[in-house]
Order: C-alpha cells, then sequence, then structure tokens
C-alpha cells in the first residue's frame, strides 16, 4: 500500500494511506482512491433553474439540486462555506442517496433537471458522472455549477454526460485566484473552453468584489477573452458581492461599479449580460440584442413573461437567441 | 493504525468543542460521536428555503 495521486483536480494531490486530498473528501483507504461523499449528499433542494444561475437553459424550469461536503477551493469569501469548507464528517446531517434515489425523487417532483451545485460538485465527480448517465436514460438534463478547476480529461469525460453548465470566473487575474481562492486562473478558462467544444450550454458567473477583482482594464480583458474565446453570445452573469466567510471586511458591491462592469462588457460586444443578486433589476431579464425587445421578463429568480417562440427567436424581428429553449 | 485512529478521535473531540462554543448542539454531538443523521431522501423537505449560493 502507498501513496494516491487524485488527477482530478490541477492540485493533483499526494494522498498518504488514511488521508484525506485538500478538498477532505476524496481519501486513499488501503491504497486506493475513495470519494467518501459518493451516494451521501448533505443538501438538497428544488430550486428554478435561474438560481444556478443559468438563463438561456428551459427558463421556469424546476431544478432537483445536489451537493455533498468540500471543495478543492478555499474561497475567503464564500457565501456556502459551511458546506464547502467541511469533510462529510463534520456535517449535521447526510442524506443517502444513490444514484437511482436521486433520481427517482427527480422524477417524483416532476423537475426538468438534476443539478450539482452549492459545494464545487467536481469533488463528488463520480457521483455527478453515475448520476448523470441514469438521469439521462430516463429524459432529465445535467446541469454542472462549478468554479470550474478540474484537469482536461476528466472534464471532457463529464462533458459527454451534462447537458449545460454555469463556470464561476471569479476574476480575470491569477494573483487574485492565489491569494484569494488558492488556486489559478488558467485551468478554470480551459474548462470554459472545454465546455464550449464539448457542446456543453455555457454560461458564466463574475462575482464582482469592491477592490478586489472590479478593476476595469481587468474587466475588459476579462469580456474580451470571452467574446473570442466562447463567443459572443455566451451569458456573462455580473453578481453582486455580499460579505461572508473570511470576507466580511468589505461592503456589498456599489450598484454603480456592477453598472461600470456592464457597460465594460456589452461594450465589449457580449450580446447577453446579466446583474445579479440585485432584486427587480431591469439586467435580470433578456432582451433581444437585435432590436432591443424585452424577451424574458425576470423578477429575482422568477420568470413573469416569455416571449421567445418556441424555436427560440424574437417575435418582432426574428431575431435568433441563442440558448437551449 | 492505531495512532491514526486517536488523531481522529482528538480531531473529533476538538471540532465537537468547537461546536459546542459556536452553539450548535446536533453538531457538536454529530461530531463528537462520529455519527451523523443519516437520513433517507424521503425525510428531507425539498423546498425549504435556503441561502445556499448556485
Amino acid at each position: 500500500m502507498g501513496d494516491v495521486t487524485c488527477e482530478l483536480c490541477p492540485r493533483y494531490c499526494t494522498i498518504p494511506e488514511g488521508g484525506a486530498g485538500d478538498c477532505r473528501v476524496r481519501v486513499n483507504i488501503d491504497g486506493k482512491l475513495v470519494a467518501t461523499t459518493y451516494g451521501r449528499p448533505s443538501s438538497v433542494h428544488i430550486d428554478p433553474v435561474e438560481k444556478k444561475p443559468l438563463y438561456h437553459f428551459h427558463p421556469g424550469s424546476a431544478v432537483f439540486s445536489i451537493a455533498t461536503a468540500g471543495c478543492n477551493l478555499h474561497c475567503r469569501n464564500c457565501q456556502n462555506w459551511q458546506l464547502s469548507q467541511r469533510g462529510g464528517e463534520e456535517m449535521e446531517r447526510i442524506y443517502r442517496a444513490e444514484p437511482a434515489d436521486v433520481v427517482d425523487a427527480a422524477l417524483a417532483e416532476n423537475c426538468h433537471s438534476i443539478a450539482y451545485t452549492y459545494s464545487d460538485p467536481i469533488i463528488f465527480y463520480e457521483y455527478v458522472y453515475d448520476t448523470s448517465v441514469l438521469a439521462h436514460d430516463h429524459g432529465l438534463k445535467n446541469i454542472f455549477v462549478t468554479a470550474g478547476y478540474i484537469n482536461e480529461k476528466p472534464m471532457r469525460r463529464l462533458c459527454q454526460v451534462i447537458d449545460a453548465t454555469n463556470i464561476d470566473l471569479k476574476a480575470f487575474d491569477d494573483g487574485f485566484y492565489r491569494r484569494n481562492c488558492s488556486g489559478s486562473l488558467k485551468p478554470v478558462l480551459d474548462a470554459m473552453v472545454i465546455a464550449r467544444e464539448e457542446g456543453v450550454w455555457l454560461e458564466v458567473t463574475n462575482l464582482v468584489i469592491p477592490t478586489l477583482n472590479d478593476d476595469i482594464a481587468t474587466v475588459r480583458r476579462m469580456a474580451h477573452w470571452i467574446r473570442d474565446n466562447l463567443g459572443e453570445q455566451t451569458p456573462l452573469h455580473i453578481s453582486r458581492f455580499t460579505p461572508h466567510y473570511q470576507m466580511r471586511n468589505l461592503p456589498p458591491t456599489p450598484v454603480e461599479s456592477l453598472h461600470r462592469v456592464w457597460n465594460e462588457a456589452r461594450d465589449a460586444g457580449l450580446k447577453y449580460v446579466y446583474i445579479g443578486n440585485i432584486y427587480g433589476h431591469k439586467s435580470e431579464s433578456t432582451y433581444c440584442p437585435n432590436d432591443n425587445t424585452r424577451l424574458i421578463h425576470r423578477v429575482g429568480f422568477s420568470v413573469e413573461e416569455y416571449n421567445l417562440t418556441s424555436d427560440g427567436r424574437c417575435p418582432v424581428c426574428n431575431q435568433k437567441v441563442s440558448g437551449v429553449w | 493504525m492505531k495512532s491514526r485512529n486517536r488523531i481522529s478521535t482528538m480531531r473529533r473531540r476538538f471540532l465537537a468543542l468547537l461546536a459546542v462554543f459556536s452553539g450548535s448542539l446536533l453538531t457538536s454531538r454529530s461530531v463528537a460521536t462520529g455519527k451523523q443523521r443519516q437520513l433517507s431522501l424521503h425525510e428531507a423537505d425539498f423546498y425549504k428555503p435556503h441561502d445556499l449560493a448556485g
């Protein structure tokens, strides 16, 4: 028996027998790498798909959402730290839910999709994969909500069973990843490109944190990179930061900062830029990139009005709107 | 193996103590005993409001 190396994410943890990887939940038992949270989610909820957030993927549909403890990043501002920064043995409650149980429950509750979310589902990869295969067999879609800190090979394999993903681009700055997340930028960019190449519906989230990642020149580079590498049709969600976990010293993002970022992203040519975490903001809604007709009116996570044609076009000018409708 | 078990037990007790101080009796009990409440999925309230992101 000896050490094992986990090749799932760029950390490449070398784990001694009886030890755990950086994510706390992938352990070496008798020389074998074991995902200890397989079939043992700690959070199970039904959310609207808009909460993921996915705005161009079956709007208004219900999503059976699961997460286990653990994460391969350690973001100082993590909103879900009580789940993500703990090992499975530290959770108050754990559900017994094999992939078949998850699929049965999602079907019984008339959900359209299963989302692997809340913590980073990369760390319960095998559970995601097996559940996704079974979900497809039963006509359900799969949604992967992630920070994208994953190696190429497992990401490409996962893309074969995932229908949509929201990847959290925390900053377009490697230093930010190193200082605040104990990660790095490039693997995240690579994961986004892979999702696009493999035909998975992709939306990107960027949480704007005052003074840490709201520099407008950096935002401009990010928007240009998204346009050039993922396409101008890629929805970008600009989200408001609120103080959490180890980053309570900063104020919530001023609305003016979000507007500056929104303007910069639109100036770069991105067609669908949204502002999140501000209830009722007009930029929660989808507008036609051609004639600015309001196509989907959202308030919070609720779809109040849906005006797209059945094949995803503007009813006024017939402009095709990218998405899975 | 014994020493690892001892470390694991000590770690659990330490975490349990932390949980007591932070006011979570459920957590402290489950951590101290090393036994979580293993629930059936049917016991979950899927529609309970929550503040998890994502």
